[in-house]
């Protein structure tokens, strides 16, 4: 779970273009919206993009990504759950 | 109050109809446009659109165009419209050369780009198809096909692009620089924006439901409308009534979220509230609000908040006409304008098909047609990035002409000007010691960004994003006002580093999995939206793209709009970047960058006020013209007369000497000036021109490297420079400048 947490962290640092932020930057359990990170509704559809593309899970609706972009590791179980590659 | 605005005639194509009888049929009989793909080549066949109902070979042979001819889709369905509009106001070829023509576009060339793209870049086959990819050949293409206005410019607000236009040619009317002009917009379904809508999430699958309970998304629609507006006394001359009358409008800016409204719908609020007061005209005389109801989640909760806000417990009856043609993006402002006057007209309510359970929180639309007399309408157009608009348009009937007051026009003063180009940002030091260039195209000089933008917010910033911030701010500082009225700008090509990355994803990796930043941050409008919302700034706020009189057609909307008094300052701005491939597809269509020519990028910010403060001088005259005949350039240039004129030669130029030879014969006593051998060509280098002269009267002193003859260089210290600017073989824009 460590290796996809840390992985997953990478994946979301290219996706949303953080520059200048590392992996340990982001808290495994802080909200990556709102008050935590601070993303917004187009970084979730960046999000859904990229679990696409790297894990091959579909979201239909985009208002599933709230429960699942809670936290990192939130978003990691998801991940191990229903990855399809 | 003001000059009447008249709506002598009007044409609309869009999927309900070729023309108005078949459209005016098509809303008296709930009969929706909208239905399966059927000419874009996509694989999103899992979407309904509201296509015209034609293909572009059925469009040419409809407008007699040979085969062989270069067309874009949007053209065509421009000339369609435009081609009934004119005949609608009695309008001939011969008066074409006195009357304007502003049109709204975003996608511009899109759908021969996205088919050639990958030709663009490997091969030479279709490359004539590369000088229409932008929005201002699109508009020059429309109206060349019926003759040679006087002037055209392009709108491009996204979705609100055509209501703009409506606006830009309601205050050049009232400001005399006009009798009539044509005001619209055309836009075509592309893949490349159904694929970003899609990457957005905001299509419905099924037909839109705007202001149901389970609306699920916006469904694409295209087509073009065009209105002909006229000052009452042009009318009367010509023997033409009035089919409506444009008795308000509003623009505001959401700044809020570049794709999202704002939950209270601030920016259409205003839009709608300013309307209202410039025509004099109280909430409960408004019977009837054509909504912008795209169907999408949040704008139909933004615009039921804005609305209720606004009239309370007396929401007039409103409806979304886009269950019947889609949203038709950069033309919607112009085509619901078309169908209000058609309800005007025939006295009825369109329906908003569709509906049938309420939502939470939002209005309760009309869902049946309704017979209904109507004097005073609203009509709502908003636009990505918060650009929101509303006209009011009223029964021509219910016009009664008012003396009107003079118009006492304000002075206009340049407060500070800041670039970031190729040579040294953010500071003059060009006018000393300039950077040299050998090679053909330069990337700007970029200064650190970080003072400007935190890293989060330049997360899906692209350069010419941070450029156009980082003027922005700079500019504004150098100032000294508090805030500005309005943000206003220009740009050939927009945000095209973003624009490729889609267009190349798109053309190579296919329709699945794009990325929402790129489509999102690849609009014009993004870069006024975005400004708008690092300085939360809900003024007016609008984008022009057309070619090189981008600039230029930003700084006209200010000054007459500061001349008009509507408002006090503003933000204008000029911005274009440039990458490698893009540059060699512009090259290789003939564009940019021919022989000798030096390309560069610029980002130019200037702010306008009416208060003299401290400022680098004044803006006294402005002009903007179309392929104009010998003779009119010579009576024009007789108001510009200046010391000394900027040129927009490049300095080795093959087209210098031809240049060079206008200007003599045009201002014979004055000394010439060059600027684009230090900052190089871009879209919107005529931004950088201003830039310059204002900073030459401010210092008093030209320096030495701008002459274009270096016998004149111990010339008089200048008084007015002239910014001379004749620019796509097509376009000129003359700005003149006082100390």
């Amino acid at each position: 779970m460590d290796e996809l947490i840390y992985k997953l962290k990478q994946q979301i640092i290219e996706a949303l273009n953080l520059e200048d932020m590392k992996p340990e930057d982001i808290d495994d359990n802080a909200s990556l919206f709102g008050e935590g990170l601070g993303l917004d509704s187009i970084d979730a559809l960046e999000l859904i993009v990229m679990m696409e593309k790297n894990y091959g899970i579909k979201l239909q609706d985009p208002a599933q990504g709230k429960e699942i972009f809670k936290s990192v590791a939130v978003m990691a179980d998801f991940i191990a759950k229903n990855r399809t590659k | 109050m003001t000059n009447p605005i008249l709506i002598t005639g009007f044409g609309v194509v869009s999927a309900i109809g070729r023309n108005k009888a078949e459209t005016l049929d098509a809303l008296l009989n709930n009969r929706s446009g909208v239905g399966p793909l059927v000419y874009l080549k996509t694989e999103h066949k899992e979407f309904p659109v509201g296509e015209v109902k034609m293909s572009d070979e059925e469009m040419r042979k409809y407008l007699n165009i040979n085969d062989k001819a270069i067309t874009t889709r949007t053209a065509l369905m421009g000339m369609m419209a435009l081609d009934e509009a004119l005949k609608d106001a009695r309008l001939t070829p011969d008066m074409l050369p006195e009357v304007g023509f502003i049109s709204g576009t975003t996608v511009g060339g899109m759908d021969m780009s996205e088919q050639y793209y990958l030709d663009y870049i490997s091969n030479d086959s279709h490359k004539e198809y590369i000088k229409v990819h932008d929005c201002g050949s699109c508009s020059e293409m429309t109206a060349e096909h019926f003759g040679k206005f006087a002037f055209i410019t392009t709108l491009s607000t996204a979705c609100s692009s055509a209501a703009n236009a409506i606006i830009l040619g309601a205050n050049m009317l009232r400001r005399g620089e006009a009798d009539i002009v044509v005001v619209g917009g055309s836009e075509c379904i592309t893949k490349f924006h159904l694929n970003g809508f899609n990457s957005l999430m905001i299509l419905d699958t099924k037909p839109c439901r705007p202001f149901d309970a389970t609306r699920a998304g916006l469904n694409l629609g295209e087509g073009a409308a065009y209105l002909v507006l006229e000052t009452e006394e042009s009318a009367k001359r010509r023997g033409v009534k009035a089919q409506a009358i444009l008795s308000g409008y509003g623009n505001a800016c959401d700044a809020f979220h570049q794709t999202a409204s704002s939950p209270d719908g601030e920016g259409a609020h205003r839009a709608m509230k300013e309307a209202l007061e410039l025509a004099d005209i109280q909430l409960s005389e408004i019977d009837y609000i054509n909504a912008h109801g795209t169907g999408t989640p949040n704008n139909d909760l933004s615009e039921s908040h804005a609305v209720m806000r606004l009239f309370g417990d007396n929401v007039p009856p409103m409806s979304s006409t886009k269950p019947f043609t889609g949203h038709t993006t950069s033309a919607s402002g112009s085509i619901e304008a078309a169908f209000c006057i058609l309800a005007l007209q025939h006295g009825f309510v369109p329906a908003n098909l569709n509906w049938s359970q309420p939502m939470d929180d939002g209005i309760v639309p009309v869902h049946q047609s309704v017979n209904k007399e109507l004097k005073h309408v609203l009509c709502n157009a908003f636009g990505f990035g918060g650009n929101d608009s509303s006209l009011l348009i009223s029964k021509a009937s219910e016009h009664v002409p008012e003396p009107v007051e003079g118009v006492r026009l304000a002075t206009v003063y340049v407060l500070s000007a800041k670039q970031i180009s190729v040579q040294q940002p953010l500071c003059e030091d060009w006018m000393t010691q300039p950077v040299e260039y050998q090679a053909h195209f330069n990337r700007s000089i970029d200064p650190s960004f970080k003072e400007y933008v935190s890293p989060i917010e330049a997360r899906r910033m692209g350069k010419i994003l941070k450029r156009a911030i980082a003027t922005s701010k700079e500019a504004i500082k150098a100032s000294g006002l508090d805030s500005i009225d309005a943000i206003i700008t220009g740009t050939g090509y927009g945000c095209i580093e973003n624009t490729e990355i889609f267009l190349d994803a798109l053309s190579k990796e296919g329709e699945q999995m794009l990325s929402p930043t790129y489509f999102m941050q690849s609009t014009h409008n993004t870069i006024s939206s975005l400004v708008a919302i690092q300085l939360k700034n809900h003024g007016y706020n609008v984008t022009y793209a057309h070619k090189g009189i981008s600039f230029d057609s930003a700084l006209q909307d200010a000054w007459l709009q500061m001349q008009l008094g509507k408002i006090h300052s503003a933000l204008v701005g000029g911005h274009d970047e440039m990458t490698e491939t893009f540059y060699n597809i512009l090259k290789k269509g003939g564009v940019m960058g021919q022989d000798e020519e030096m390309c560069g990028e610029a980002a130019v910010s200037v702010i306008l006020g009416t208060e003299k403060r401290d400022s680098l001088c004044k803006l006294v005259n402005f002009k903007m013209l179309h392929k104009p005949s010998a003779e009119t350039l010579k009576a024009i240039a007789k108001d510009f007369q200046a010391d000394y004129v900027l040129t927009g030669i490049s300095g080795n130029h093959k087209s210098d000497e031809a240049y060079l030879k206008e200007c003599k014969e045009l201002f014979g006593n004055s000394i010439l000036l060059k600027y684009k051998h230090l900052f190089g060509e871009s879209f919107t280098s005529s931004g950088i021109g201003l830039y310059v002269a204002a900073q030459c009267l401010r210092a008093g002193n030209i320096p030495a490297h701008l002459f274009v003859n270096k016998d004149e260089i111990k010339g008089k210290k200048p008084s007015n420079i002239l910014i001379f600017n004749h620019t796509d073989g097509n376009n000129y824009s003359l700005t003149l400048l006082e100390a």
